[in-house]
C-alpha cells in the first residue's frame, strides 16, 4: 500500500523534498499507472518473455581500443562550479 | 586468540586496472598527484556524455575471471548502481550486477604450509569513484580516479582466521602481478579491501551477525583489524552483549575500529541494464586468446618446484613471489644448473641485492648466463664457493662477467695436480722429519702440510685436492 | 516571399548563384525569432552574436547543401559557450565547454545556430507548456499549444524562423508537436544519429532528429548527421548512402499497413467528436491516394490489448531510465548550488530548489519502478511488452515497407482544454502509438496531411530499422500527392 510517507521517503532518497499537495497528487498519479500496469501483468505469457533493454540487436559493436588518450582542461571543467579552491571543486566538509 | 568463536571473514578487494585509457572514457588513467589533470566530461557526468566501454579492460576483466577459475557470462554487459554520493558525479555507477564478469569461482592459496581453498563468490569490472580530500571544514573533489577500471573480487564468507585472509589478498595480488592486469600498488590505493567478519559461537550453525570494515588500504592494516575486531567482538560476546550491524572504519594510528554508521539492511540501489553499452559477445575466439596470454600462477608454480625441482616450500615461495624472479630461476636451471644450488643463489645472493637496491630481478646487471657461469666455476673447482661471492660483489659493483673479475684478480685456483704434486714434493722435502712421523688418526699434520701448500701458491691451490693429494703422498711415504 | 520560407535545396542554390547572401538570410531568421519571441516563445537563447559571427567565417567552408542556413536547435543539446538549460532551472546558468556530435556536424557544414529552442523540462513531457521560461504557443493558434517536448524546435520551423530545427524523441518528442505545427518531423533508425551531448532523458528510447518543411529537406540533413560516432557506442556504422540523392517517388509495388483497432471507429463510439472524425476521413483519404501511387495498402490486427500496453510500458520505462540519467543534477559540478550545511543538504536544496513538480513527480515514479520488489512487475513486465510489441512489429516489416497512422486523435489542443482520460481507448490507442518508434528504433517521420478546423494534422509513417531510405521515399511519394510541403504557419507555402 502506498502511502504519502512513503512517498516522501522516496523523494527524499532522491534528494528532494515536494510540497504536501504535491503528494497528494502523485498519489492519485500511482493509482493510474498501477492500474494500467495491472493490464500489463494480465497480458498472455508476459511472465515467459525476456524483458527487452535495447532497441534492437546491435550486431555491430566495437569496443573503444585502448590506445589514445584525451584530456579538458580543469579550467573548463570546473567553469561552472560554484566552489572551487586550487583545481578543485570546494563541497562543505564530507563527514565519512 | 579465543577459541571460543568461530571467526568468518568475507573480502571484498576492489583493485584499480592497467591500461592507457580510463573505463568508460578516453581521459589517461595513470597516477597523477596533480588534482583533476587527468580528466574528460565523461568521468565528470556533464549533460550529454554517454560511456564507451574500453576494450583492454574488458579483455583484462576476462583474463583475471579465468586465473580466478571463474564462470565467465555469454555476453558482457553493464549494470547501474544508483545512489547519491559527492564521489560519484553521474549519480550512477558503472558496474556489473546481473551478470558480472566471473562466478562461482576459486583459488588455492597456502596459509603457512597447509593449502586452504578460498571460493569466490564474483569478479566484476567497474569504475572508480573520485577522491575526496577532506580537510577542516570542508572537502575538496579530485575527479583524477573518477572512472578508472576496477575490478571488484568478492569472497564467499570462507575465510576463518587473519592468516587466511592475508594469504588470500597476497596471492590475489601476485595474480594481478603474474598476468599484468593490474600494479597493485597499495601505496597508491591502486588494490582496496572491505572486511565482512562475523564471530559465532564454535560449533553453531549459523553465522553471527556481521560487520563491515571499509577501505583497509594496506595488508598490515587489514590483519590488525581483523585482530582487533575478534577481540573486540569476543569481549562483547564473552559479556552476552549482541554484536550491532554496522560499518567500522580502521584508523591505523590507533590500531582499531570505530563506528561509522549502522548498516541500513538493504540499501535498495535499484541495479538496471547501463542502456548506453550494447553487450559484447564473450566469443571461444577471444576466451583461448585471452587464456594464452595467462602464464602459470603462482600456487601452481610452487608445487611444480617443490615436487619437481625437490625445493622446500619456502624457498619455492620466495622464488615465485613475482614471475620476473620465477622466469630467472627457470631460466637458469634450464642449462643444466642444479635447482637447488639456483635457488640458494637467487633467493639469498641475488634478492638480497634487488631488494635492498629496490629494483626489478630484469634490471639487476646479473643476468642468469651470469649466474650459471659462476656456479659452473664453483662446480669446476675452479673457484670456491666462498670466492664465488667476492665474485658475485665485483661483478655488480664493477658490471662485469664473472670470468672477467675471476681473471683480472687471479682468483683461478690450482686444480692440476701435477702442479700441485710438485709443490707437495717440495714442502715434504723442507719438513721430512714430521712428514715421516705422519699418523693418520692425527690431522694435525696434515693441516700443517695444507697451509704450507696454500702459503707457496699464494691460497690458489684447491683446497680439497690439496688435502687428497697431501695425504696419498704422506701414506706413500709410509710404505 | 522570403528565401527563408523555401526549401533546403532552393535557399541553398539560391546562396550559390547569389541571389541571397548567408548574412541577410540570417539576419532576417533572427529578425523573425525576435519578432516572434514574445507571441510563441520558441527560444531559450537567441544566439545573434555567435550566428553573425560565424557567418563572416563561412568563406573557409566547402560547399554543401546546409552551408550557411539557419537553424535552430532544442535547448537539451550540448552548445559549447552557449547556454544549455534544458528548459529547466536547475541548469538555468549552465554553459558547456563541449559540443555534441550534431552541433559539431552542422558547425563543420557552416549550417549557423540562431538559437536555443525551449522544450519541456529535461524534456519530459507533451505540451511545451513546462519550460522555465515559459509556455511555447502555436503559431498557428496562440490558444493553443504545440505539443512537445521539442515544442520551440516545431514552433520555429512552423513559424517560419528556420527551415530547419534539430530536437530529440523519446516517446514521440518531435512527431507529435511536427503533426501540430503542420511541419515535417522526422527520427532516425536508433542510433543512426549520434546522441553524443544530447541531454539523456530516457537512453534507450531517446532519438536525436530534425523538423523541417519537406521530406527531401530531411534527406539532407540526415546526409550530414548520420554515422558512427566513437563517442556513442550505440551509433550505426555509415550506411555510405546519399540520401538526398537516392530519394525516389518510385513506389510501385511497395507495402503499407496501418494497425486496424488503431483507426477502428467502433473504438471511440463513445468519444467520437468532428475532429476525430475529420481526421479519420482523411486517412481514409489517404489510404485511397496511397493505393492510387501504387502502393498496397492492408489493414492488420493488432493485439488491442498490447496496444494499450503501448502507454504504461513508456511511461514505466522512460520514468525509470530518467531518474538514473538526470542523478548528475545536483549543483556540484555545474549549475545552480543551493546552501545547505553539509553536502547532503547542498545536494538536496539544490535538487529541491532546480526541478519543478512535475518532473519530481515522475522522477518518484521512476525510482519506485526500479525498487527492488517492484522492479518485475514493472520494470521487467514493461520490457517484455516492448519485445512482444517490438518483436510484432518485426515480423510485420518483413512484409511490409512502411506502416501508416494518423499522429494523432485531434488538432492541437487549446491550453484550456480538460486533460484527456489517461485510461480510455481514445488516449490509449490513437495519441501514444508513436511510441512504438521508440521502443523498436524504427525510423518514423510525421508529415502534414490536412486541416481541421484550420488546424494542422499529420500523417505518420514507420519503417523497419535501418530502412530510412524506404521510409523517406514513402514520404516523399506521399507527400506529393497533398499541397502541405513547404507550409508555415497561417497557411503560406513557398510553391
Amino acid at each position: 500500500m502506498i502511502t504519502k510517507e512513503k512517498l516522501k521517503d522516496y523523494a527524499n532518497k532522491l534528494m528532494f523534498d515536494m510540497e504536501d499537495s504535491e503528494y497528494e497528487t502523485l498519489l492519485k498519479e500511482f493509482d493510474v499507472i498501477e492500474k494500467q500496469m495491472e493490464l500489463v501483468a494480465n497480458l498472455d505469457g508476459i511472465s515467459k518473455v525476456k524483458p527487452m533493454t535495447f532497441p534492437f540487436e546491435m550486431e555491430y559493436v566495437e569496443y573503444r581500443e585502448d590506445n589514445n588518450t584525451r584530456t579538458v582542461d580543469y579550467k573548463d571543467a570546473l567553469s561552472n562550479a560554484k566552489d572551487v579552491k586550487n583545481r578543485e571543486i570546494r563541497v562543505p566538509k564530507v563527514v565519512e | 586468540m579465543n577459541s571460543k568463536y568461530e571467526v568468518t571473514i568475507g573480502l571484498e578487494v576492489h583493485c584499480e586496472v592497467m591500461t592507457t585509457s580510463k573505463m568508460f572514457s578516453s581521459a589517461p588513467n595513470n597516477y597523477n598527484e596533480t588534482a583533476n589533470e587527468n580528466i574528460c566530461e565523461v568521468d565528470m557526468g556533464f549533460p550529454g556524455i554517454l560511456p564507451v566501454a574500453n576494450m583492454e579492460a574488458v579483455k583484462k576483466s576476462i583474463m583475471m575471471a579465468m586465473a580466478l577459475n571463474c564462470k565467465l557470462p555469454e555476453y558482457m554487459y553493464f549494470d547501474r548502481k544508483n545512489y547519491y554520493y559527492p564521489d560519484l558525479p553521474k549519480g550512477y555507477q558503472i558496474t556489473q550486477s546481473t551478470e558480472p564478469v566471473g562466478v562461482n569461482g576459486y583459488i588455492n592459496v597456502y596459509v603457512n604450509d597447509e593449502v586452504k581453498k578460498i571460493d569466490i563468490h564474483d569478479i566484476h569490472l567497474e569504475e572508480d569513484t573520485a577522491s575526496l580530500d577532506h580537510y577542516e571544514t570542508y572537502s575538496l573533489i579530485d575527479y583524477n580516479r573518477c572512472s578508472v577500471p576496477l575490478l571488484e573480487t568478492v569472497t564467499e564468507p570462507c575465510i576463518h582466521s587473519a592468516d587466511e585472509a592475508l594469504a588470500f589478498l597476497d596471492s590475489l595480488r601476485r595474480i594481478f602481478l603474474y598476468t599484468k592486469i593490474s600494479e597493485a600498488r597499495t601505496d597508491r590505493g591502486q588494490m582496496r579491501c572491505d572486511v565482512n567478519i562475523s564471530l559465532a559461537p564454535v560449533g553453531s550453525d549459523k553465522l553471527g551477525t556481521k560487520v563491515e570494515m571499509k577501505n583497509i588500504n594496506s595488508f598490515s592494516n587489514v590483519k590488525d583489524a581483523i585482530l582487533y575486531e575478534i577481540k573486540r567482538q569476543s569481549e562483547i560476546l564473552d559479556e552476552g552483549g549482541t554484536i550491532i550491524m554496522e560499518t567500522r572504519r580502521y584508523d591505523d594510528s590507533t590500531g582499531k575500529t570505530y563506528r561509522m554508521r549502522e548498516k541500513v539492511e538493504g540499501v535498495d540501489y535499484k541495479y538496471y541494464v547501463e542502456p548506453n553499452i550494447p553487450p559484447y559477445k564473450i566469443t571461444d575466439e577471444l576466451i583461448s586468446e585471452l587464456k594464452s596470454k595467462i602464464p602459470m600462477l603462482q600456487f601452481e608454480r610452487i608445487n611444480k618446484y617443490i615436487t619437481e625441482y625437490d625445493l622446500s616450500l619456502y624457498d619455492a615461495s620466495i622464488l615465485t613471489k613475482n614471475i620476473e624472479t620465477a622466469l630467472y630461476f627457470e631460466d637458469v636451471i634450464s642449462k643444466n644448473i642444479d635447482p637447488k644450488i639456483a635457488a640458494n643463489w637467487i633467493n639469498t645472493r641475488i634478492l638480497g641485492h634487488v631488494n635492498k637496491e629496490e629494483i626489478s630481478i630484469n634490471d639487476c646487471t646479473f643476468k642468469t648466463d651470469d649466474l650459471v657461469e659462476l656456479i659452473g666455476y664453483i662446480n669446476k673447482g675452479t673457484i670456491s664457493t666462498k670466492q664465488a661471492k667476492d665474485v658475485f660483489y665485483k661483478c655488480l659493483d664493477e658490471n662485469k662477467k664473472p670470468s672477467v673479475v675471476i681473471k683480472e684478480n687471479n682468483m683461478e685456483q690450482i686444480t692440476d695436480t701435477n702442479e700441485i704434486l710438485n709443490v707437495i714434493k717440495e714442502v715434504i722435502e723442507e719438513n721430512m722429519e714430521l712428514a715421516l712421523s705422519y699418523d693418520p688418526e692425527r690431522g694435525r699434520t696434515v693441516d700443517f702440510f695444507v697451509g704450507q701448500i696454500m702459503k707457496k701458491t699464494r691460497g690458489k691451490a684447491n683446497p680439497k685436492a690439496a688435502m687428497d693429494l697431501i695425504k696419498e703422498e704422506l701414506l706413500k711415504l709410509k710404505k | 516571399m522570403s528565401y527563408l520560407d523555401k526549401t533546403l535545396e532552393e535557399i541553398s542554390s539560391a546562396l550559390k548563384n547569389g541571389e541571397v547572401t548567408s548574412e541577410d538570410l540570417v539576419k532576417e531568421s533572427i529578425d523573425r525569432a525576435k519578432k516572434y519571441q514574445e507571441k510563441y516563445n520558441s527560444f531559450v537563447t537567441i544566439t545573434e552574436d555567435k550566428a553573425l559571427s560565424q557567418v563572416k567565417e563561412l568563406d573557409k567552408i566547402s560547399d554543401n547543401p546546409l552551408k550557411g542556413i539557419p537553424y535552430a536547435i532544442k535547448d537539451n543539446f550540448s552548445t559549447k559557450g552557449i547556454l544549455s538549460t534544458a528548459s529547466s532551472n536547475i541548469l538555468k546558468d549552465y554553459v558547456p565547454f563541449f559540443n555534441a556530435t550534431v552541433v559539431d556536424k552542422l558547425n563543420n557544414c557552416g549550417s549557423i545556430m540562431i538559437g536555443k529552442s525551449v522544450l519541456d523540462e529535461l524534456a519530459m513531457g507533451g505540451t511545451g507548456t513546462t519550460g522555465h521560461t515559459g509556455t511555447v504557443k502555436n503559431p498557428w493558434d496562440e490558444k493553443r499549444l504545440i505539443g512537445g517536448s521539442s515544442a520551440g524546435s516545431a514552433a520555429a520551423v512552423a513559424s517560419g524562423i528556420v527551415p530547419f530545427s534539430i530536437g530529440s524523441d523519446t516517446g514521440d518528442s518531435i512527431r507529435k508537436p511536427a503533426c501540430y505545427g503542420g511541419v515535417v518531423g522526422y527520427k532516425p533508425t536508433y542510433g543512426r544519429i549520434s546522441r553524443f551531448g544530447l541531454f539523456a532523458f530516457a537512453s534507450s528510447l531517446d532519438h536525436v532528429g530534425c523538423f523541417t518543411r519537406s521530406v527531401s529537406d530531411v534527406a539532407y540533413i540526415l546526409d550530414a548527421l548520420k554515422g558512427r560516432d566513437e563517442k556513442d557506442m550505440t551509433s550505426l556504422p555509415d550506411d555510405n548512402i546519399s540520401y538526398s540523392k537516392n530519394l525516389t517517388k518510385d513506389v510501385k509495388g511497395k507495402k503499407l499497413f496501418y494497425i486496424k483497432d488503431i483507426v477502428d471507429r467502433e473504438n471511440y463510439k463513445d468519444s467520437m467528436d468532428e475532429e476525430l472524425d475529420e481526421i479519420l476521413k482523411n486517412f481514409d483519404g489517404i489510404i485511397k491516394n496511397c493505393e492510387d501511387l501504387g502502393f498496397v495498402v492492408e489493414a492488420v490486427d493488432f493485439n488491442k490489448e498490447l496496444l494499450k500496453a503501448i502507454f504504461p510500458a513508456y511511461i514505466t520505462i522512460s520514468c525509470a531510465e530518467a531518474t538514473s540519467n538526470n542523478s548528475n543534477l545536483t549543483g556540484i559540478i555545474f549549475g545552480p548550488r543551493a546552501q545547505g550545511k553539509s553536502i547532503d543538504e547542498v545536494m538536496f536544496n539544490s535538487r529541491t530548489q532546480g526541478f519543478s513538480e512535475l518532473i519530481k513527480r515522475r522522477f518518484v515514479l521512476g525510482s519506485y519502478i526500479l525498487q527492488k520488489e517492484n522492479q518485475e512487475r514493472l520494470f521487467l513486465n514493461a520490457g517484455r511488452v516492448r519485445r512482444l510489441i517490438v518483436e510484432k512489429m518485426t515480423e510485420l516489416f518483413k512484409k511490409y515497407d512502411g506502416m501508416i497512422l494518423p499522429a494523432s486523435g485531434s488538432v492541437a489542443p487549446t491550453f484550456k482544454s480538460e486533460t484527456i482520460d489517461k485510461l480510455s481507448d481514445r488516449y490509449l490507442l490513437l495519441e501514444n502509438h508513436m511510441a512504438i518508434g521508440n521502443f523498436g528504433g524504427f525510423p518514423s517521420i510525421t508529415i502534414p496531411c490536412g486541416l481541421v478546423n484550420n488546424m494542422p494534422i499529420g500523417l505518420n509513417i514507420t519503417s523497419g530499422i535501418k530502412k530510412d531510405l524506404e521510409l523517406l521515399n514513402i514520404a516523399y511519394a506521399i507527400e506529393d500527392t497533398m499541397n502541405y510541403k513547404g507550409q508555415i504557419a497561417g497557411g503560406v507555402k513557398s510553391e
